[in-house]
């Protein structure tokens, strides 16, 4: 009997450690880092040191230099094209998983998700030599005959940016897109043939309006990954291909100023957390699905 | 609307999948107008033949013919049919009205027709007020109107329905048996009403087939079905049964008698040839119903046997005894039905009875 309380509160300890560790591992990993970067977007910077006193100068100067709200701007807009471009691509590639029987399925879609356990850098530097002057793309055209030459469209610049960003960011656009997919029943695909509808009216009616969640979440999945991003604009952006996260990086790095850096990463989190609740909102099947 | 139209034809039907058979070469003909309940155990193959008849799966042989046209291989979206599916399959981004008009909509009808049919159809299933609710808000009862409406607005020739009323409760499943049989009678249309629950299919069917292991053992009214099963797995599946298995005796007109462990039970064959022409000497059930066996009394003759009870069961309006009957190396399980009394049953468990029914009240099966 003792024995029996005893372990018994042991586990009991066991499981009261656990819930404190799922609760103060994200305060003091996540939350902790992301207020101390907001009080020192509050300090100032004099000659390379910080001073500790309040001051709003940093926000000023985000908002009234001419060169950082274009960037911004475009960086958010530059995003939302490879959100877009990834669901585009995405979609058709987890619907076609979806109508693959059993263990093909999840064959592919494993094959799908491969690139994911590949070093970051080295798929950039891959890319970065198919889209080069003379890389692998610009080849391809000449020979194709599509281009006379070798073209600079998508050499060392935005497109650049758009281009890598999207090869890379489409496997977490497949997977949530996929997951949506997946869930709906078929019987309710069966009802709407049984009702007379099309295979394009069952799609367009009934398949996509229900993924479309999945869609919202893998949009903001894209879009807050691409937008944190400072390495890959770093390595295929050249001069200009400028974006928000190189200014970012710069400031801690080059600039030295830890207090305008972190204001502007406190711009860059109020963007990314936006577009977290945007995608939270749609994400969610409707509280009136079964 | 003429109930002896044949308005669908199962002919030869088989399917497999894979190597798996479920059904085997089912012959089935659907009246114009009638409610057709298909009752069998799971894995009959009942639902396999909703199914088919609904487009959802590809035969493997035979043919389904529409007034005499094959449609075998039309496609599900062009079958005149309409399926109520088990889990209702309601369109949970749709409304209820959004739900009831997508067979319309589908057909590009106009939207003013569309508003007024749907809120007909709404009407009819007494949920006029829920138009604009999801079906999340909806009760399980509620969500099968909806799916009822949404099966019978575009006026198909045919309304399947795959056990529609498994998931609800007993009283609201037993209000659903009425307020679907009653829909059935004012809308005129075929119903093709699969079941497991027997009581189900003998509450609202005009007919009934009854399914095992992929094949259809007997069709029928449940009249028939009852007092005329033609097997042994009818007689046991459909209502509680007495069973007592012997050896045919010759034919004695319109009765014909069976030597069992409990003597000779004489039982009725008429309107059943198969009966009258089975050789002397073959095995064969006397079958017969609870409520059919009761007390001998000194002026009964035939039929006669005695027995222990058992047990006693009172079951609200009636009182069901089980009886050791026959010696005891070969005694059978009997029940008898009898109507409740006020003062407590006349029976007593552990007490030794006379008991007989009267021939034409038995029937045969043969084994």
């Amino acid at each position: 009997m003792s024995r029996a309380g005893s372990t018994h509160s042991a586990e009991g300890r066991l499981s009261q450690l656990v819930t404190v560790l799922a609760f103060a591992l994200p305060v003091i990993f996540v939350l902790v880092p992301l207020a101390i970067f907001l009080v020192y977007s509050f300090f100032g910077v004099d000659q390379g040191t910080i001073v500790y006193a309040p001051t709003l100068s940093n926000y000023v100067r985000f908002f009234t230099d001419p060169i950082f709200l274009p960037v911004f701007w475009n960086t958010i807009v530059l995003c939302v094209s490879v959100a877009v471009i990834c669901i585009l691509l995405a979609y058709p590639a987890a619907y076609f998983l979806t109508t693959l029987k059993g263990r093909w399925r999840y064959a592919l879609l494993m094959l799908l998700l491969v690139p994911l356990l590949m070093s970051y850098v080295i798929k950039i530097y891959a890319i970065r030599s198919i889209l080069g002057l003379n890389g692998f793309l610009n080849k391809a055209l000449v020979a194709l005959g599509i281009l006379d030459q070798p073209s600079t469209l998508f050499v060392f610049n935005m497109n650049a940016i758009l281009l890598t960003l999207s090869l890379l960011l489409i496997p977490f656009a497949i997977l949530p897109i996929f997951l949506s997919l997946e869930r709906i029943p078929q019987t309710l695909l069966r009802a709407s043939d049984d009702l007379g509808a099309s295979s394009l009216q069952t799609f367009l009616r009934i398949t996509l309006p229900l993924s479309l969640p999945g869609v919202a979440s893998a949009a903001s999945f894209v879009f807050v990954l691409a937008i944190g991003d400072f390495l890959t604009p770093q390595m295929v952006g050249g001069i200009s291909g400028f974006t928000f996260g190189r200014i970012l990086y710069s400031q801690f790095g080059t600039a030295y100023n830890w207090p305008f850096g972190a204001a502007l990463s406190v711009a860059l989190a109020i963007v990314v957390i936006c577009a977290i609740l945007v995608g939270e909102r749609f994400g969610r099947s409707r509280g009136t699905s079964v | 609307m003429n109930q002896n139209i044949d308005l669908l034809t199962l002919r030869s039907v088989s399917k497999s999948y894979g190597t798996v058979p479920v059904l085997h070469d089912i012959d089935l003909s659907i009246r114009d107008g009638e409610f057709l309940t298909v009752l069998g155990p799971s894995g009959s193959g009942k639902t396999t033949v909703l199914r088919l008849i609904g487009g959802l799966e590809p035969l493997t042989a035979g043919e389904i013919r529409l007034d005499g046209q094959d449609i075998s291989r039309m496609p599900i979206n062009k079958r005149p049919f309409n399926t109520v599916f088990q889990d209702y399959a309601l369109f949970p981004h749709m409304t209820v009205s959004g739900n009831v008009g997508y067979g319309l909509s589908v057909r590009h009808i106009k939207r003013k027709e569309i508003a007024s049919r749907v809120s007909q159809a709404l009407e009819l299933v007494q949920l006029g007020r829920f138009a604009e609710r999801f079906p999340a808000q909806l009760s399980g009862g509620q969500r099968q109107r909806v799916a009822l409406a949404r099966a019978l607005i575009c006026q198909p020739r045919l309304i399947l329905l795959d056990e529609p009323l498994a998931a609800l409760d007993l009283e609201l499943r037993r209000q659903m048996q009425e307020f679907l049989k009653s829909i059935q009678r004012e809308i005129k249309t075929t119903f093709l009403f699969v079941t497991h629950d027997q009581e189900e299919a003998i509450g609202m069917a005009d007919r009934i087939c009854v399914m095992q292991a992929g094949h259809i053992r007997q069709l029928g009214t449940p009249h028939e079905l009852y007092y005329k099963p033609n097997c042994e797995f009818v007689a046991r599946f459909f209502g509680e049964n007495n069973l007592v298995a012997g050896k045919l005796g010759p034919v004695q007109g319109e009765q014909r008698p069976i030597e069992t462990a409990l003597g000779r039970l004489v039982c009725s064959i008429c309107d059943q040839p198969h009966l009258k022409t089975a050789p002397d000497g073959v095995s064969a059930f006397a079958a017969f119903r609870p409520e059919a066996l009761h007390l001998a009394d000194a002026k009964d003759g035939a039929n006669r046997f005695s027995g222990t009870i058992t047990d006693l069961a009172f079951a609200g309006s009636s009182t069901v005894a089980t009886i050791m009957a026959g010696a005891n190396d070969a005694a059978q399980r009997l029940r008898l039905r009898m109507p409740s009394r006020i003062d407590g049953s006349a029976l007593k468990s552990g007490e030794m009875v006379s008991l007989c029914f009267a021939p034409h009240e038995g029937h045969l099966v043969l084994a």
